[in-house]
This record gives structure tokens, C-alpha cells and sequence, in this order.
């Protein structure tokens, strides 16, 4: 089994009065497709946004409980929310590439985090990022054109690069295909079996089809608990709760 | 267990569970048709057995079509998918009921035609028999009732046993009587038959708990050693 990337130990978040995440516990796997399932307002998306510390823009929000990256708590003093971010890095549900050219959309992370010395090197890192993210041969021809322009598979797999730019070891993925079609859908799930072997991922999605076929470990959140986690095949196959049962078989709303 | 949100696929469910009840049904009617013809040498009776089971292979078919739709449309998860799966291998199992149960049928025509001899009356109590544990089992599949399925499932033993008897008995009995041996033959293939309608029977009650339990039965069965020919063949 991969070795242990992320913890979590009794994660409550509360926004304002709403106790919106209670006593979550989990284990996030290094080189590991962790996918997050439950109905909306579940709580989900609420614990992916404390992974990378996304939670300290909202002003109401408060963080309790213990979160580790390699060992390290992340709400450590010492640890500054921008690093940890280049660290553990996020694919949002709308792609949302900056209105700047597709090379400066994968070039910006690596640009404010100083990770590229001169411009061969960052050539060299836009290339490698565009090329993982399966979009290079698409691209490579009109890099200075707007990544706005690009389709919608395509803006999605340009965020994807934007992500792994500077080389994050954790990639979190807040619902990256529900905005796509089939085909483009495919073709980030195929990226995301393909960053598995270098990152540790983390996918919140309302596709169970996508989690079942993506992930190996499944956590399912219901009304701000986590109910139940275990390996992909057991959670889709047999689960242990009824909840979760009720949910993946589309008994409850 | 409470309804889906989207009804259709409860219909859907129902349906398929709907089709292997009558597949059940009809695999009991021609076992026992079949045990009337041998006990009874009632030829029109073993007829009837042969033309009833075209209806359990046309059953098979709509099984199969309504598993692989339900499959195809709905993407059935957990319990949902261990009941379209296990309908798929019950489908199958209860088929092979039937035309084993035919094969009986056809061998009770040659018995008809042949003196009486004893030992077809242990036939068709051993078939009694197994007919119990099918009757039992396909309950155990309407009402999802684990305990009735593990109960059949370790007293198919009976039948190993009944069968290793009658063989013992009627490879004696041709010994001692070869003009009978083609009418004991005729007897130890419908013996096997039932015999193996019988592992059939602890498949459907393995899948019953499967469906239920989501995990498998296990393999420590009690079996019935393999037909010892000592003291037969000295």
C-alpha cells in the first residue's frame, strides 16, 4: 500500500453558526485517486477546500482539528498558505484559465514562485506541464493565443497544467468534469490515472460512475459527517453503512 | 429497503426478480411432472415435461435481455448489482434444472417399457427429496431469507448420500441380475441427474446469500465422500 501523503483528526469546520464538517478523520494515500462522494451540502467540497487551506479566504470560517502534510500540521505558523498551495494544488469545477495567453496561464505559478531561472527553463517546464496534461500536441502551435479561447475539455486540461506547473504533490479536483463532455470527460479521467503515478489526487464528484472508475479509495460524506471509507470496490460493491448504500444505489435524495 | 428515487429502475428490479420466480416455478412443475412419469411409467406425462421446458429456455433469454438492459441503462450498484449478476447465474442454474429434469423425463419412457423393478421407487424419493430442497431454496430467494438458504445449502449432503447409496445398491442389484442392467443404467442416470440438480440447488442458495451478504458463502460445505466401489467390486 502507498505510504501515508495527508491526515486529517478530527476536522470540524463551522461557517459562522452552521457546524457545516463534523469529527472527520481520513488518510489521504500517496500516488493514490481518493475520490470524495455524497449529496450536495454533504460537506465534501467543505473538507477538500481545508486540504490546501482554502477555507482562510472566507472570512466566517473557522478550521478546527488537525490536518498533516508529510507529518507536518498545515495550520502551522510556519507554514505559509501560498507555499502550501504550490504544494497541494486545486482544479476547480468551471475551468477558469486567466485571460492571459495559454503559455502564461502555465507559466504564472512557476513564474511567482521563482521555480524557473531563465526561459528555456521555463519553456522547458510549460512543455513538460502542457504534455501531462495530454494537451501539448493540441497547443503547442498557438501558445500565445488566450486560453479563454481554447473548448471546454480543453480550458479544463489547461488548468490541469496551470496545476502541475509547479509541481504539487497533492492535486485536489473540486467536480473537474462536470462542465465537460463525454469525450473530454474520458480524457481527464485518463490524465487522472496518469498523475496518479506521480501525485497524490483527490476528486470530489457527483458522478459516482466516475468515482467507481477513477478512484481506489472512496470516502462517502453525508450531512457534514464522514460516513464511511474504504477501497473503491468495496464502498461500490458492499458497503458496511446503509447510508451509504442508500446513496450509491440512488435511494435517497 | 426503501425505493429508488427513480421508480422505473424498482420496475426494472421487480421485473427481473418477477422472471426468475416463474423460472422457479416452472423448473419445480417439471421435476415433479418428471418424478410422476417415472413413478407412474406415464409417457404423455414425460411428453409433457419435454414440451413444457422450451417455455424455462425462452425464460432464460428474457432474463438475460432484462439483466444486460438494466445493466446497460441503469448501472445498478451494490445489493442492485448483486441481484442483476446473480439473476444473470440463476437464470442459467435453473435452466439446466429443467433440461436435466427433461433428461428424466426421457429415460422415464424406457422405464415405462421395462418391468418394475424396486429401486425406481428409491429414485423418486431421493427426487422428493431434492424437489424439497429446490421448493426450499427459491423461497429462500423470494424472501431473501439467509438462514433457509445456508440450511439448504449444507443439507444437500442428503443428496450426495442417497445417491451413493442407490448406486451402491443398483450396481449390486445389475450384478446379480444382468438382464436388468439396462434398466438400472437408465435408473443411476436420472439418480445422477437428481444429484446434480441438487449442486445446482446449493449454487442458488450460495447466490442468495451472496446477494444478501455481499460476500461469498465459503467453501467448507459438508460433501459427500466419492462413490466407494469396496465391498462391491472385491
Amino acid at each position: 500500500m502507498s505510504p501515508v501523503k495527508m491526515t486529517a483528526r478530527g476536522v470540524n469546520v463551522y461557517y459562522g453558526d452552521n457546524h457545516a464538517l463534523r469529527d472527520v478523520s481520513v488518510d489521504i494515500l500517496d500516488k493514490t485517486v481518493t475520490a470524495f462522494i455524497g449529496p450536495s451540502g454533504c460537506g465534501k467540497s467543505t473538507f477538500l477546500r481545508c486540504l490546501n487551506r482554502m477555507n482562510d479566504t472566507i472570512p466566517t470560517a473557522r478550521v478546527e482539528g488537525s490536518i498533516t502534510l508529510d507529518g507536518q500540521d498545515i495550520h502551522d505558523p510556519a507554514v505559509d498558505p501560498v507555499q502550501l498551495r504550490a504544494r497541494v494544488g486545486m482544479v476547480f469545477q468551471k475551468p477558469n484559465p486567466f485571460p492571459k495567453s495559454i503559455y502564461d496561464n502555465v507559466a504564472y505559478g512557476p513564474r511567482i514562485h521563482g521555480l524557473a531561472r531563465d526561459r528555456a527553463e521555463l519553456d522547458a517546464i510549460v512543455e513538460r506541464a502542457l504534455t501531462r496534461a495530454a494537451l501539448w500536441n493540441e497547443v503547442k502551435d498557438r501558445l500565445s493565443s488566450p486560453g479563454t479561447g481554447l473548448s471546454g475539455g480543453q480550458q479544463q486540461r489547461l488548468c490541469i497544467a496551470r496545476a502541475i506547473a509547479t509541481s504539487p504533490e497533492v492535486l485536489l479536483m473540486d467536480e473537474p468534469c462536470s462542465a465537460l463532455d463525454p469525450i473530454a470527460t474520458a480524457q481527464i479521467e485518463e490524465l487522472i490515472d496518469e498523475l496518479r503515478q506521480t501525485y497524490s489526487l483527490v476528486i470530489v464528484t457527483h458522478s459516482m460512475q466516475q468515482a467507481a472508475r477513477v478512484s481506489q479509495k472512496t470516502a462517502f460524506f453525508h450531512m457534514g459527517q464522514l460516513v464511511e471509507q474504504g477501497d473503491t470496490t468495496k464502498i461500490f460493491t458492499n458497503p458496511s453503512d446503509r447510508r451509504t448504500q442508500d446513496y450509491i444505489t440512488g435511494r435517497f435524495g | 429497503m426503501s425505493p429508488h428515487i427513480v421508480s422505473a429502475f424498482d420496475e426494472d428490479l421487480r421485473a427481473i426478480t418477477a422472471r426468475i420466480a416463474e423460472m422457479g416455478g416452472l423448473a419445480e412443475e417439471l421435476l415433479t411432472t418428471a418424478l410422476e412419469a417415472v413413478e407412474t411409467r406415464d409417457s404423455d406425462m414425460a411428453e409433457q415435461v419435454i414440451l413444457r421446458d422450451k417455455r424455462l429456455d425462452r425464460l432464460e433469454h428474457e432474463v438475460d435481455d432484462l439483466c444486460v438492459r438494466v445493466i446497460a441503462l441503469r448501472q445498478p450498484m451494490a445489493q442492485d448489482l448483486r441481484l442483476v449478476v446473480a439473476a444473470l447465474k440463476m437464470s442459467t442454474v435453473l435452466e439446466r434444472i429443467g433440461d436435466l429434469s427433461k433428461n428424466i423425463a426421457k429415460r422415464s419412457k424406457a422405464l415405462a417399457q421395462a418391468q418394475r423393478i424396486n429401486l425406481s421407487g428409491s429414485v423418486v424419493r431421493m427426487g422428493q427429496q431434492t424437489l424439497r430442497l429446490l421448493n426450499e431454496v427459491l423461497d429462500a430467494f423470494s424472501s431473501r431469507d439467509v438462514a433457509l438458504a445456508v440450511s439448504v445449502w449444507r443439507r444437500d449432503i442428503e443428496i450426495d448420500e442417497f445417491y451413493n447409496s442407490l448406486f451402491r445398491e443398483l450396481v449390486t442389484y445389475m450384478m446379480e441380475e444382468p438382464r436388468i442392467i439396462g434398466l438400472g443404467s437408465q435408473l443411476l442416470f436420472i439418480a445422477k441427474n437428481l444429484e446434480r440438480i441438487g449442486d445446482h440447488t446449493t449454487h442458488i442458495a450460495e447466490l442468495v446469500y451472496w446477494i444478501v451478504e455481499g460476500e461469498p458463502l465459503g467453501d467448507d460445505r459438508p460433501k459427500g465422500a466419492p462413490v466407494s466401489m469396496d465391498g462391491i467390486l472385491g
